[in-house]
């Protein structure tokens, strides 16, 4: 029978060499300990990131003027929600990489109707008001083209609107009850009771704010405040965090990809980039599997370094 | 919530970050402070000496 030859890669050499005793529990027990140490201390020192959370009040509260564009982008269907598609609805193109389109492939799962959702049920909801009452009544009765032509002219003036005494000015006269269904919500925004109207009620606790999240994307105020924290994915946010601290470090090669064409200005960045990992994580693991990857541990020879005193001899 | 327990950070990082910019690559001094202990921490563990090589070298 003719021996096998050495495959240096896959192979292992039967080690011929002394052995030592070596306490891996005890190398483990100081790790640990280490690891402790360093966690109350750094905390005690830095303590954590604490910004206050966002909500639709703080928003609309803060820049009235954007809230109320946005609510009429809503009403209208012209936001980026609006016009997404899957999962929130069939408006949009899906993302898609050749015919590879999960998105579409899962298809209508979280459906939202902005115009519904965002503006006329909450504004149902509320006590019953003359005006507001009016106003929903020739909102719910109009025809979908009669509804397009005030969103329309609401389009249009959209923006010069402004917020004067605690009151949204449109000028214009030919966007029907829009006008007065965008002061209702604006006022309700302030209040604090759209954030409540928006969250969805899964059993005793409060824990899907999907619809308040959905409408803050939508505005500029939220992508603003995004910006001076150097959080967008344009600005390697992936990785950054709030403040001066440091962030998630590893997700660097996530968010590079963010940064260069075509990923960065492709409408499918997401998928892309997700499908970009996929590949290279698929190459990572199979790495004893692929000639010449496996080969470079053995060739550029660290573990000669780590191992230098059983090589000297 | 640390505050709320009378107790605040000694050192207090909520203010607005400073960012270096290299072409394409945009990073925070926090992130660069983390990377720079990780790679030294890397090189430490491949030059350090294991522990006990003292002891093992005397009993030979």
């Amino acid at each position: 029978m003719t021996k096998k030859a050495f495959r240096p890669d896959v192979d292992a050499p039967e080690y011929k060499g002394a052995y030592v005793p070596y306490d891996i529990i005890k190398e483990g027990a100081i790790a640990v300990l280490v690891v402790f140490i360093l966690t109350a201390a750094l905390a005690l020192v830095f303590s954590s990131p604490d910004e206050k959370a966002i909500t639709i009040k703080t928003w609309s509260n803060a820049d009235a003027v954007d809230f109320a564009q946005t609510a009429g982008d809503e009403l209208a269907g012209t936001s980026a929600v609006a016009g997404y598609g899957a999962p929130y609805n069939s408006n949009g193109t899906s993302q898609h990489w050749g015919f590879l389109s999960p998105e579409k492939w899962v298809g209508v799962h979280i459906p939202i109707n902005t115009s519904q959702d965002f503006v006329i049920d909450p504004l149902s909801a509320q006590p019953a008001q003359p005006a507001l009452t009016a106003a929903l009544n020739q909102w719910k009765s109009a025809s979908s083209t009669v509804q397009t032509a005030w969103a329309d002219a609401f389009n249009k003036a959209e923006p010069n609107l402004t917020f004067v005494n605690n009151r949204v000015i449109i000028p214009t006269k030919a966007a029907g009850p829009i006008p007065v269904l965008l002061n209702y919500e604006t006022q309700m925004a302030r209040s604090g009771a759209l954030d409540q109207a928006l969250v969805t009620q899964n059993g005793f606790y409060t824990t899907n704010y999907t619809k308040p999240l959905l409408f803050l994307s939508d505005g500029t105020y939220f992508a603003g405040l995004a910006n001076k924290q150097h959080l967008l994915g344009s600005q390697w946010g992936m990785m950054n965090e709030t403040g001066q601290y440091p962030g998630q470090a590893w997700l660097w090669l996530y968010t590079f990809w963010y940064q260069v064409k075509p990923w960065s200005t492709s409408a499918s960045g997401d998928f892309l980039v997700w499908g970009t990992m996929m590949i290279l994580t698929a190459l990572m693991v199979l790495v004893p599997f692929i000639p010449g990857l496996r080969s470079i541990p053995r060739k550029i020879k660290i573990y000669r370094i780590i191992w230098r005193e059983h090589y000297t001899q | 919530m640390a505050q709320g327990w009378g107790l605040g950070a000694l050192i207090n990082l909520d203010h607005y970050g400073h960012y270096i910019q290299w072409h394409v690559i945009q990073i925070s001094v926090g992130n660069l402070i983390v990377m720079v202990l990780m790679v030294a921490t890397f090189v430490a563990a491949l030059l350090a000496p294991f522990p006990g090589r003292r002891n093992r070298k005397g009993a030979k």
